[in-house]
Parts: C-alpha cells; sequence; structure tokens
C-alpha cells in the first residue's frame, strides 16, 4: 500500500505540484533588471523543480511527511494562483 | 566513493532501474533520433545540395530582391518577415502575418514562403499557407526535419509530443542522477574493465565505465532536452495564463522585449545588405537568421541574429531601425538588458544542440550522444538479460534487440522514403518517409517474431543497416544529385564528406554484425550474482 501511496505522490502528484510551483512563481519570484525573471527562470528550472520534489518525495523515509510537504507546496501555489485570478483582472505581475 | 545507507542505495538502484526499464526504448529512440539531429543542417546539405553551393548565407543583393517580392503578395501578408538559410545554403524568406487559428492557444502564422537561390537570388519555389501547411510542403529540407521532428515529438500531434519527450527527458536524468548516487566507487568505476570469461559481465563492465563518463553529458542533455520539451507545451501556457490571461502572444513579447512604438505610417525600408554587413562586423561573423518586424513602415525593426563567434557560446541579437538602417542596439536573446533568467535561458540551446563550436562541437556532441544511446540499451539488455529465466522478461530481451538495432536501420532507410517522394514528384515528402521507416520496423518485428536467436538478428540487422547505408549514396545519385566528380570540382564538400561518413558507417555496420557467442545468462553461479549486484 506505502508502494502505492509513495508512487503516486513520486509520479502525477509531484509532476503537478511542479507545474503549480512554475506558474505561481511568476507571482512571488523578483522581476529582476530586464522584468523578465520571474517568467523566464520557473520554466527554465522546471526540471530542476521538479527532480528535487521527485527524489524528496522517494527517498523521505516519513511519508506522511513527504505529502504533506508536497501538498503544502501545491495549495500555496495554488491559491496564489487563484487569488490572482479572483482578486483582479489578469495582467501582467 | 559517495556514502549512502543500505536502503537508500537501494531505492536508487531501483528507480534507477525501473526508470530506464519502463521508459528506457523510447529513450533509446529520443537519444538515437537527437544523434543524428545534431547534423540536421548537414543532412539537409547533403539531401538537397544547391551545386555551386553558396558563398554566403545572405548575398549583396538580398534586400532589393526582398522588396521586389514583396510587391507580388497579399499586402495583408507584408508585416513580419523572417529571412533564414535553408538545406543547401538556400534563404527562405517567409511574409506573415500573426493570426489565431480556432481551438489552439499557440499564436500562428500566415504567409508566403519564397525560397531563393543564394547565388542567383531566383525563387526557386513558392508556398502559401499558414506556418504548418507552408512547413510540410517545404521538400528540400524535409529529410532533415523528419529527423528532427521524429526526435523532439516523436510525430506525435502537438503538444503530446512535446509531452512524451519531456518525460523522457525527465527519466534519463532521474537515471543520471541516481546512476551517480549509487556509484560505490565512482573513481575506481571510471577505469575498471575486468577481465570475465562471461561476456554479461564483461558488458556490465562497459556499461558502468561508459555511463559514468558519460553522466555530465547525459545530465545536461536530459536538463536541456526536457526545458525544450515543457518550455513550449506546458511552461508558456502556463505562464501566459497566470500573468497574461491566457494570451501566448503578449507573454513572448515581454519576453523577448517590448516592440517599438506603434507607427503604421508606410516608408521605404532602408538597405538590408548594408545592415547585414554591419552586424557581420559586429559580432565577428556572418548572419544566421534575420527577423523584420512591420516590414515597409515608419516603425519596421529588423534583428539580426548571428552565431558565437570563434571562442563564443552565446549568439548575438543587433537590432536596426528598419526604416533609417541606423543601429539601436546589440540586446540579449531575452528581455532588453541583461538578466539570470535570459542568461540562463541563451545557455540552453548551445548545450543541448552542441553547435557552438561548428563541426568540432557537434562532432563532440554526436560521439557524446552515441555512448548515450551504449548505455540506454545495454543498460536495457542487462536489466532484461538478467531476469532471462521468466518467460516474460526473455520476450522484453527479444523486443530490446529488435528495437536497439532496428531502429538504426529504420533511421537509414527514411532517406530511401525521401529520394524516392522526389523522384514522384510527392508534395508532402513525410509520407513516403514514414512508409521507409515502417517498413524497416515491420521488416525488424518480422525477423524478431521468428525462432532465430536475438543475438543473431542483431547481426542480421546490423549487416542490413550497412547494405542500406551503403545504397544511399548511390540512391542520392541516381535521383537526380550530383556525383563525386561534379562535387569535388565545384567545392560541395559537405556532400562528400555525408557520403564518406555512410561508406564508413555501413562498413563499421558490416564488421560489428559478425555472428558472436551470446552472453550467457545470468546470475546462474555465485560468482556471476555477485558482480551483478549493482547492475541495473
Amino acid at each position: 500500500m506505502s508502494a502505492w501511496s509513495r508512487g503516486l505522490l513520486a509520479g502525477p502528484v509531484v509532476f503537478v505540484t511542479a507545474a503549480t510551483v512554475m506558474a505561481g512563481a511568476a507571482l512571488w519570484l523578483p522581476a529582476g533588471p530586464a522584468q523578465i525573471d520571474n517568467l523566464v527562470l520557473p520554466i527554465v528550472l522546471f526540471p530542476a523543480i521538479w527532480a528535487a520534489l521527485f527524489f524528496y518525495a522517494c527517498l523521505d523515509r516519513r511519508l506522511r511527511r513527504a505529502w504533506g510537504l508536497t501538498l503544502l507546496l501545491l495549495l500555496a501555489n495554488a491559491a496564489l494562483i487563484a487569488s490572482r485570478f479572483v482578486g483582479t483582472p489578469a495582467v501582467r505581475p | 566513493m559517495i556514502a549512502l545507507e543500505r536502503d537508500r542505495t537501494r531505492t536508487l538502484l531501483a528507480i534507477h532501474g525501473w526508470a530506464g526499464v519502463l521508459l528506457g526504448l523510447l529513450l533509446y529512440v529520443v537519444i538515437a533520433t537527437g544523434v543524428v539531429a545534431v547534423f540536421a543542417d548537414e543532412i539537409g546539405d547533403w539531401a538537397s545540395p544547391i551545386d555551386p553551393p553558396a558563398a554566403a548565407p545572405f548575398p549583396a543583393g538580398l534586400g532589393l530582391r526582398i522588396a521586389e517580392l514583396s510587391r507580388q503578395i497579399d499586402p495583408a501578408y507584408v508585416d513580419e518577415l523572417n529571412l533564414y538559410p535553408r538545406a543547401g545554403g538556400r534563404i527562405e524568406a517567409f511574409f506573415h502575418r500573426h493570426i489565431s487559428v480556432a481551438g489552439d492557444a499557440q499564436p500562428h502564422a500566415e504567409g508566403a514562403v519564397f525560397e531563393l537561390h543564394p547565388r542567383t537570388l531566383e525563387v526557386l519555389s513558392r508556398r502559401d499557407g499558414i506556418d504548418d501547411e507552408v512547413q510540410a510542403r517545404d521538400a528540400s529540407n524535409a529529410l532533415a526535419a523528419f529527423l528532427v521532428d521524429l526526435h523532439v515529438s516523436l510525430h506525435l500531434p502537438t503538444p503530446y509530443g512535446y509531452l512524451v519527450t519531456g518525460v523522457l527527458g525527465l527519466a534519463m536524468m532521474v537515471a543520471a542522477v541516481t546512476g551517480l548516487l549509487v556509484h560505490r566507487h565512482l573513481l575506481k568505476e571510471l577505469f575498471t574493465i575486468r577481465r570475465f570469461r562471461d561476456a554479461l559481465l564483461a558488458r556490465r563492465d562497459r556499461h558502468v565505465v561508459a555511463a559514468s563518463w558519460n553522466l555530465p553529458f547525459a545530465f545536461v542533455l536530459a536538463f536541456t532536452g526536457s526545458y525544450f520539451s515543457f518550455a513550449g507545451s506546458i511552461g508558456i501556457p502556463v505562464m501566459a495564463m497566470v500573468a497574461f490571461g491566457g494570451n501566448q502572444t503578449a507573454l513572448i513579447e515581454a519576453i523577448v522585449g517590448t516592440p517599438p512604438t506603434e507607427n503604421p505610417a508606410p516608408a521605404p525600408m532602408a538597405d538590408l545588405d548594408r545592415m547585414l554587413a554591419d552586424a557581420a562586423r559586429r559580432a565577428g561573423t556572418a548572419a544566421s537568421f534575420v527577423s523584420v518586424s512591420h516590414y515597409g513602415r515608419a516603425d519596421a525593426q529588423v534583428t539580426v541574429f548571428t552565431p558565437p563567434a570563434a571562442g563564443e557560446l552565446i549568439s548575438h541579437n543587433l537590432v536596426y531601425d528598419g526604416s533609417s538602417g541606423a543601429f539601436v542596439r546589440e540586446k540579449p536573446g531575452l528581455g532588453l538588458v541583461p538578466s539570470a533568467g535570459g542568461a540562463l535561458a541563451a545557455v540552453m540551446a548551445p548545450l543541448h544542440f552542441g553547435n557552438f563550436a561548428g563541426l568540432l562541437s557537434k562532432s563532440v556532441w554526436f560521439a557524446l550522444g552515441f555512448a548515450s544511446c551504449y548505455v540506454t540499451l545495454t543498460g536495457l539488455q542487462l536489466w532484461t538479460t538478467r531476469r532471462a529465466e521468466s518467460p516474460p522478461w526473455r520476450a522484453a530481451a527479444r523486443v530490446v534487440i529488435g528495437v536497439g538495432y532496428g531502429l538504426p536501420l529504420a533511421l537509414a532507410a527514411t532517406p530511401i522514403g525521401y529520394f524516392a517522394g522526389r523522384v514522384a514528384g510527392v508534395d508532402r515528402l513525410e509520407a513516403p518517409m514514414l512508409l521507409a521507416l515502417a517498413a524497416a520496423a515491420a521488416l525488424t518485428a518480422l525477423l524478431g517474431t521468428g525462432r532465430v536467436p536475438a543475438e543473431r538478428n542483431a547481426s542480421t540487422l546490423l549487416r542490413l543497416t550497412g547494405a542500406v547505408l551503403l545504397s544511399l549514396p548511390l540512391l542520392r545519385w541516381a535521383s537526380g544529385g550530383p556525383g563525386w566528380i561534379t562535387a569535388s570540382a565545384h567545392g560541395l564538400t559537405t556532400l562528400m564528406s555525408m557520403d564518406a561518413v555512410l561508406i564508413v558507417g555501413a562498413w563499421l555496420c558490416w564488421r560489428a554484425g559478425r555472428p558472436r557467442a551470446a552472453p550467457t545468462a545470468l546470475a546462474t553461479t555465485g560468482d556471476a550474482a555477485a558482480p551483478l549486484e549493482s547492475a541495473p
């Protein structure tokens, strides 16, 4: 059962979390001197975000903690993105 | 030595093995086609040479010729213009406007493409339509484009192909990282090939040595490859949704750099040839791509892209005022001023394509890519052979041999479809190339279903690949291409080099296809089992 749970976490859940972190980073990452870092860096670093989450999900001995931290990241970034759409019209940050 | 607890090492080893086993064959296809795609430009020049060859990517007189062509097309298309060299040095001029296609969030271009002779600037062909359409009817570059598409998207529909290759890139990254971590004695294993009587154990050592040396390159390729696959399929759409309400064009404009203030008043274009000469002087090398926005308007802007000059890694982007011809600025690839994001994005292409130092870096990338193919295939063979006592894994071992040795045959057969299609006057050459690829795959499958041992099938496939490679220079010549005497007299060096590479490749395949003794089954004795403990 725990193997399935870990597989679910390290597979689809981590992938969706990495994509959500990438999207959310557009809102919390500094734009930098060219005003593009918040848009470009998350896209370029997406494989690294995914890899970090994947190895963490595979290697953390406490599976519940791995689920908790991954879901926290997912929900925090999803909430940030949702607040963008609910609060103001979607415009460039 | 990397110290890891035993259970973590075991977990990483399992991840390493299963990442390879579940996605290894597709990964092998993507890596092998990527190895070929390193020389996509040279393949295009070989398949569709221009005789005599181009003296410069953009010859003098191009600006005037472009102005003439702009008067021959629908004025609606005279908005954006891209100029780029194609197979054989032909110049393509794509006049277009940006449009939206119903049901597709990605922006598209609609217009007319002129294919120009690189010396006389005579129009060789004209294709009108939407970007995908005009690309599909590009005969001269079709072979190279087919092989590149197979690498980047496996010819699956957009965006699914990119998603699949992106996931494969992630799997390769996982295999590289876990491969590094599970090494107990990395430095020692870089130089260790033990002498075993058992061919399988020797193969295991060769796999580890090749993989160890190839680790940094495999990681770089996997990272940059998955970046390219996911940037278009997930990154840009998601970022556009979050930051620009789904408007991808607005996102791209923001990332590339804000265009100048709109001024639609008609204005003649300044001398393009002078801008190209100025850009070559500033960058230290000739232009490789030109983009003109708002052609024929007062706010026209010309951006000249040059490849990296000798000793550089990053290309140059030089911006000119289109109506006055004045140099405006040299800008980074992304953004108007240097930035961390722009710098990181700029190194992705040279690191993935290996094109930063011409043929030398391409040859190194080709060799390292070839080593990655070897590592992937031997890893799969070790995994399946080790479990060969079980019938499903025995069947899997046959499939690995079939794909491993059938793919080179299928890739070698693709130009047959290309040349046959050109001789038959086929408008879209993708179909005959797919047919040739499928025929080779069917032949491989047919061989694999017989009772012949898999190792003997591998020999047969290698020899067939050699025979097909040997036939390609002949087919190229028979389908109307120049012979060696003409090529030598007119300085078609790429063509002669490619023919020579094919002949040498044919000889190597023939030699490698000599029947050999098959490796023994695995873990059959205590002595054999021990060294295989850390094998994938």
